[in-house]
């Protein structure tokens, strides 16, 4: 069946698109704004700035994908679309960091889950980091506005049995649990979101806002790595990158980007990175810094009925029953489900041989339970650090006691619930752990575990932070709006300017911050 | 410590403090083949980490294997060059005698241990006290398990397959 395209269909249609791994020689550009990175931040900025009459030139390190290369495959997908193959990690390797690298950004790649900001999480940051016009109220009309940009809509269908367990379990234990509104139009509940939408119906990046730019006259340039922020006078005078080939390698080309303004959207790893490398003003040191994750926890379970894990809408419920606790001094966790696929379910799990060949055999009777942790909310929590090495950026990230007390808990909870949903069994992914047959079984078993650092697997999706906003230049490197404090043409617009985690996960927060701080920086240009 | 160093340089340390001289590896003579992309090596390995998953009928399980090994190598190629420096130290050191008594106390090749030293060894690493050891053994694993299950020819097992509309 053929697959609409807009990509190549946009292409043919004379788009300005320079694949740099095809380039020659050392090249200059030159525009009004130049906008490093393709992903939430990225794209959005692209089409506010290109509608409201400015050049804009897109630099992107990953390849330009579309429809026709999102086969289903995780042998395909992860090298194509995932930094690192899928297979980064913190510094100590405890845990996995699945961040996308295309065109697009993580939104090529990402599960379509759209949550506003929460209300407590925004007034955290406006009465413990300064950050000023970001209140639920203030942002209400920009999460309106990329709600119906990227027809966002609460999921209609029934969710899948991986859901459904999520939703039945709350329900039999009178928990809190929602359903997920998701970006996508036209859903054929395919489940293969996380390879790139194979039928374009998720609203990412790639088939949005970056689409309208290139419409609008806006140039992007693919495999071309940033590695260096020019600046003198407090302004940028260029960013200088690196043209990639196909396996990410240097060819050797050079390109200099020139602008009145510049915009760093490369995401909460590779925007302190190059920052830090382009070794930019950062008198108190907070560059690299206060990097957040989630940091997620795993709970498979054994159902009796198939439950096809790898079928439907990867998420459609979640439940906040536990992020917000009572007791401030601990950190709360949002349960939600990742889709079930075999290849990260068979890496990502736990054991080998006849033990590991039976999990593998319950493949679809197999529904995984995930726990994302809000980090950065007290003192104890002070996430990670980004930091440079010789081959490019890593995150050194303690796991620290008051992320072992909530991974406990919500190991708890991930186990009265899947059994109140009817699971057979019950796994917390950890080395060594048995299969439980009952809560009561996992009430003994689970304060036992000796969890630590590579023992027990943790997995994140969301990185944010590095680059924090505030008012207050002690805590932030940019303004509220995301514009530098000390570098007058540079702002920055990615998850990075995050104070703290989210507590959601982080698309929609992108769409909705850039957004706003994209048409004021129009409007400031355009004075 | 630079990463890609980290674990020559954390075995080499603790081989001299063993022998109370210096180590260089390269003066360590592999004695098994290494230039097959260490084929031997995982030829070894596979039927260890995947025990049940691989079919019973011999031919059909020797396919599977040297289709795993293609999937191995694949996967290495698009590893980081960070990781795939250091996974390539591991194999380095699993070919050589020295390299082996420090990973695991003998220097019998793993080709000639049974299944059952092979299931002592990789034990011996999952919970090993030092997390040097433990990474390697989820290195080997994650490798191996990922590989593995890349290959559409292994999902017959878990009734797993991708829609086909796009190819009708």
């Amino acid at each position: 069946m053929a697959i609409k395209d807009p990509v190549q269909e946009g292409l043919k249609a004379g788009w300005q698109h320079i694949d740099a791994s095809q380039l020659k020689q050392h090249q200059a550009f030159e525009a009004d704004v130049v906008i490093v990175g393709t992903g939430a931040g990225g794209g959005v900025a692209a089409e506010v700035l290109t509608q409201a009459g400015h050049s804009v030139i897109m630099v992107e390190a990953g390849a330009l994908k579309s429809s026709k290369d999102f086969v289903m495959e995780e042998r395909k997908a992860y090298p194509e679309l995932y930094q690192q193959a899928a297979a980064m990690k913190t510094q100590d390797k405890a845990i996995s960091i699945f961040q996308g690298r295309a065109v697009g950004g993580s939104t090529t790649i990402n599960w379509t889950t759209s949550i506003r900001t929460p209300e407590p999480t925004l007034d955290y940051w406006a009465s413990e980091h300064d950050v000023r016009g970001l209140s639920a109220d203030e942002m209400l009309p920009w999460f309106e506005k990329m709600e119906q940009r990227l027809n966002i809509h609460e999921w209609q269908y029934e969710p899948n049995r991986n859901n459904l367990a999520l939703r039945q379990g709350c329900s039999a234990l009178g928990w809190d649990y929602t359903v997920i509104k998701r970006n996508v139009s036209g859903c054929w509940n395919l489940g293969y979101c996380g390879m790139g939408c194979p039928v374009n119906a998720k609203q990412s990046m790639l088939v949005t806002t970056i689409p309208e730019a290139l419409a609008g006259g806006a140039t992007l340039v693919s495999q071309a790595k940033a590695f260096k922020v020019e600046y003198q006078h407090e302004q940028v005078q260029a960013i200088k990158a690196v043209a990639l080939d196909e396996s990410q390698s240097k060819t050797g080309i050079e390109l200099t980007f020139k602008a009145k303004h510049f915009i760093l959207a490369a995401g909460a790893i590779h925007t302190p990175s190059l920052m830090m490398r382009s070794k930019l003003p950062d008198p108190h040191q907070l560059l690299g810094k206060r990097t957040f994750l989630h940091p997620s926890v795993l709970s498979g379970a054994i159902f009796k009925d198939p439950i096809y894990g790898h079928s439907g809408a990867p998420q459609s419920i979640y439940s906040d029953q536990f992020v917000w606790p009572d007791n401030p001094q601990q950190l709360g966790y949002k349960l939600e489900v990742p889709p079930i696929h075999p290849m990260l379910i068979a890496s990502k799990t736990m054991g080998y041989g006849q033990s590991h060949a039976q999990l593998m055999s319950d493949f679809n009777q197999l529904q995984v339970t995930i726990a994302l942790i809000r980090d950065g909310f007290s003192p104890e929590s002070l996430g990670g650090q980004v930091q440079l090495t010789d081959n490019g950026s890593a995150l050194n990230y303690p796991l620290t006691p008051s992320f072992w007390d909530a991974a406990r808990r919500a190991y708890m909870s991930m186990a009265e619930l899947q059994f109140a949903a009817g699971a057979k069994r019950v796994l917390p992914i950890h080395e060594g752990m048995p299969y439980l047959k009952s809560w009561q079984q996992a009430k003994t078993e689970i304060p036992q575990m000796d969890l630590a650092p590579l023992k027990t697997v943790v997995a994140s999706a969301h990185v944010m932070g590095g680059c924090p906003m505030s008012e207050d230049v002690n805590k932030g490197l940019v303004s509220s709006q995301g514009r530098s404090h000390y570098i007058e043409n540079l702002s920055v617009m990615d998850g990075s300017v995050f104070p703290t985690s989210l507590g959601a996960n982080p698309q929609l927060t992108i769409y909705g911050m850039t957004a706003r701080n994209a048409t004021l920086l129009a409007e400031q240009l355009g004075n | 410590m630079k990463r890609r160093t980290f674990l020559i340089s954390t075995f080499t340390g603790t081989a001299a403090l063993a022998l109370g001289t210096n180590l260089y590896l390269s003066d360590d003579l592999p004695f098994e083949d290494s230039h097959q992309n260490h084929h031997m090596i995982f030829s070894v390995l596979i039927p260890v980490f995947l025990a049940g998953a691989l079919p019973k009928v011999p031919n059909l399980r020797e396919e599977s294997i040297q289709r795993t090994l293609v999937a191995i190598q694949d996967s290495i190629k698009v590893l980081p060059v960070h990781q795939a420096a250091e996974l390539q130290e591991l194999l380095g050191l699993l070919e050589s005698r020295l390299g082996l008594l420090f990973l695991t106390g003998s220097m019998t090749p793993l080709m000639l241990r049974t299944h059952a030293q092979l299931i002592n060894m990789l034990e011996s690493w999952r919970f090993h006290f030092t997390e040097l050891m433990m990474i390697a053994y989820q290195g080997l694993r994650e490798l191996i398990m990922a590989s593995y299950y890349s290959c559409p020819e292994h999902w017959g097992g878990l009734n797993y397959a991708k829609p086909n509309f796009l190819e009708t």
